[in-house]
C-alpha cells in the first residue's frame, strides 16, 4: 500500500454487511419510535418514486423495466425477417422508429411497492420528451415529465397533485443516480436489437386481440436486458410482443421478470396496451405544467 | 439527489415505507463510519441504532433541501463524540463507568458483519488521533466536504485539511506494516 490513493481505495473497499434478522429487530425499534412521535396519518397516495429507490440492483432493474419494455418494442429488428406468415419484423421496427409520438397504457404489479397506489399509467413519448400520468380512481395523482433534449443532462419533474407539491431536478446522463439514464443505449432500439439477437426467441404465431389479427414473438433470455445494474441471481424474464398484422404496429406487450439481489427477491409484471402510434403530440403538453399554488418540495 | 428528497418528503408526511427505505439505504454506510470511528462493533451498533431512532423522531425538523447521507453521518459522529465526552467525564470523576458504555438496548446477536479488510481498517483507524480519524471518516465515508467537517469540529478548513493529510499518512504507514 504505497500511495495515499491505495489507502483511499482500501477504505472504500472495506466491506460491511448486516445480519438480516438483526436488521429487522433494529428497524422495528426505529419504526416504533417513528410511530410514537408522528401519530401516523394514512398515506394518501404518496408519490411512487419510480425508477430508483434503493441501491439494490434488482429494484433498480424492475423500476427501469417498464421503460425498457417500451424500448424493447423495437428490438426485434433482425428476428425472423424471413417470416412468411404475415409480419416482417424489420418493418415493425422501421414503423416504430418512424413514429413521431406514441401513447401507451401501462399496468404494472410488483412485489416491492404497494399495489394500491396506482391503477394504471399513461405514457406519452416523443423523441426527446416524455410525460407519464399515474391514475387512481380515474384521477391523475401524479405526473412525471422527462426532458432528454440536453446533450449531457436529463431533467425530471414530478408533480404530485394530491399534496400539491412538485420537484424538478437536472442530472448528468453520466451520473450513477439513474440506471436507465446512465445507460443511454437502453433508449436506443438498435442497441437492444443486438441484445435480443444474442438470446433465444420464438415465434408465437397468430391470434386475435380485441378483434385485431396479431402475430407474436417471445423471448425468455435475460440477455435481452443487456448490462444489468449489479449482480442479480435467478434472473428470469419473459417478454411477449404482439403486432397488428395489417398495420405492423405493436398492440400488446407483456412482460414478466423475477430475480434476487442482496438477499431480496423481486417479481414484477407489466402489460402495455391501448397503443397509439405516429401521434403528433403538442410540445406544450410534454412541458412541465405546475399550477401556481403547488409548492416546491425542497422548500418544505 | 431527487431520490433522497422524495424519501425525506414522504417520511415527513408520515410514510413508514420511506423510513424503511432510508434505513436500508444508509445502514451499512453508517455502521462502517461508526466502526471506523470507534473500533468497537457493539458501540458502533448502538450509536447507529440511536441515530436512526433519533432521526425517526425528528420528521418535523428535517428539511427536504438537506443532504440525507451527510445529515445522518453527522448524527453518528456527534453521538460518538458525546459518548466519548461522557466517558471522559466519568473517568475524570473517578466513577467506574463500565456500565455506562453498554447500551440499554441490548441485542441478542451481532448486527454488523465485518470483512477482513474492514477489521484491518478499523484497527488501523484506532491508532490515529480521534480528530484525524473523524475527519478521515467523515470525508471518506460520510461524503462530507472539508468545509462541512470544519463546522462539525469547530475548526478552520486549513486545520481540517491538515488533519486529513496527517490522518491518511498515518493510516498508510499503519496499513503498510500490516497488509
Amino acid at each position: 500500500m504505497k500511495s495515499i490513493d491505495n489507502v483511499k481505495k482500501f477504505f472504500k473497499n472495506a466491506a460491511i454487511s448486516t445480519n438480516p434478522s438483526m436488521d429487522e429487530t433494529v428497524l422495528d425499534k426505529v419504526l416504533i419510535a417513528h410511530e410514537k412521535t408522528t401519530n401516523t396519518k394514512s398515506a394518501v397516495i404518496e408519490p411512487n418514486i419510480r425508477r430508483t429507490i434503493m441501491k439494490n440492483p434488482i429494484i433498480k432493474l424492475a423500476a427501469a423495466a417498464v421503460i425498457i419494455s417500451l424500448v424493447v418494442l423495437g428490438l426485434f429488428e433482425f428476428i425472423g425477417t424471413e417470416n412468411t406468415s404475415g409480419v416482417v419484423w424489420a418493418d415493425v421496427v422501421k414503423k416504430v422508429e418512424a413514429s413521431r409520438g406514441s401513447v401507451v397504457r401501462c399496468r404494472e404489479k410488483n412485489s416491492f411497492q404497494p399495489s394500491d397506489e396506482t391503477d394504471y399509467s399513461i405514457t406519452y413519448t416523443s423523441p426527446r420528451h416524455s410525460r407519464k400520468d399515474f391514475y387512481k380512481g380515474g384521477q391523475i395523482t401524479q405526473t412525471y415529465y422527462d426532458d432528454f433534449s440536453g446533450v449531457e443532462t436529463v431533467t425530471i419533474t414530478g408533480v404530485y397533485h394530491i399534496h400539491k407539491h412538485y420537484l424538478s431536478d437536472t442530472y448528468k446522463k453520466s451520473s450513477n443516480e439513474f440506471f436507465l439514464e446512465k445507460h443511454e443505449d437502453w433508449m436506443n432500439p438498435r442497441y437492444l436489437v443486438q441484445r435480443v439477437l444474442a438470446g433465444e426467441h420464438r415465434n408465437l404465431g397468430q391470434k386475435t386481440i380485441d378483434g385485431v389479427l396479431c402475430e407474436g414473438i417471445e423471448t425468455t433470455d435475460p440477455a435481452a436486458l443487456g448490462p444489468l445494474p449489479g449482480p442479480i441471481n435467478r434472473l428470469e424474464v419473459e417478454f411477449r410482443l404482439w403486432v397488428d398484422v395489417q398495420t405492423k404496429y405493436p398492440v400488446l406487450f407483456e412482460s414478466k421478470m423475477s430475480g434476487e439481489a442482496e438477499g431480496k427477491s423481486m417479481e414484477s409484471e407489466w402489460v402495455l396496451d391501448e397503443f397509439q402510434w405516429d401521434v403528433e403530440l403538442d410540445p406544450s403538453f410534454l412541458e412541465p405544467n405546475i399550477p401556481p399554488d403547488y409548492v416546491d418540495i425542497r422548500t418544505l | 439527489m431527487v431520490e433522497d428528497r422524495l424519501l425525506i418528503w414522504k417520511f415527513k408526511l408520515g410514510n413508514r415505507n420511506a423510513l424503511r427505505r432510508i434505513y436500508e439505504k444508509y445502514k451499512n454506510d453508517l455502521l462502517k463510519l461508526a466502526i471506523a470511528l470507534t473500533n468497537d462493533v457493539n458501540t458502533a451498533e448502538d450509536v447507529v441504532q440511536d441515530a436512526f431512532v433519533g432521526f425517526a423522531q425528528s420528521a418535523a425538523r428535517i428539511k427536504t433541501s438537506g443532504n440525507l447521507k451527510k445529515y445522518l453521518a453527522t448524527c453518528v459522529a456527534n453521538r460518538i463524540r458525546n459518548r466519548k465526552r461522557d466517558r471522559q467525564r466519568h473517568e475524570a470523576s473517578g466513577i467506574d463507568d463500565s456500565d455506562c458504555v453498554i447500551s440499554d438496548s441490548k441485542r441478542p446477536e451481532q448486527w454488523a458483519i465485518l470483512s477482513e479488510e474492514m477489521e484491518l481498517l478499523s484497527d488501523a483507524m484506532a491508532q490515529i488521533p480521534y480528530e484525524q480519524r473523524e475527519v478521515v471518516g467523515l470525508y471518506m465515508q460520510g461524503g462530507m466536504t472539508f468545509r462541512q467537517i470544519a463546522k462539525v469540529q469547530n475548526a478552520s478548513i486549513n486545520t481540517i485539511q491538515g488533519r486529513y493529510r496527517y490522518g491518511l499518512n498515518k493510516l498508510r504507514s499503519i496499513l503498510n506494516s500490516e497488509v
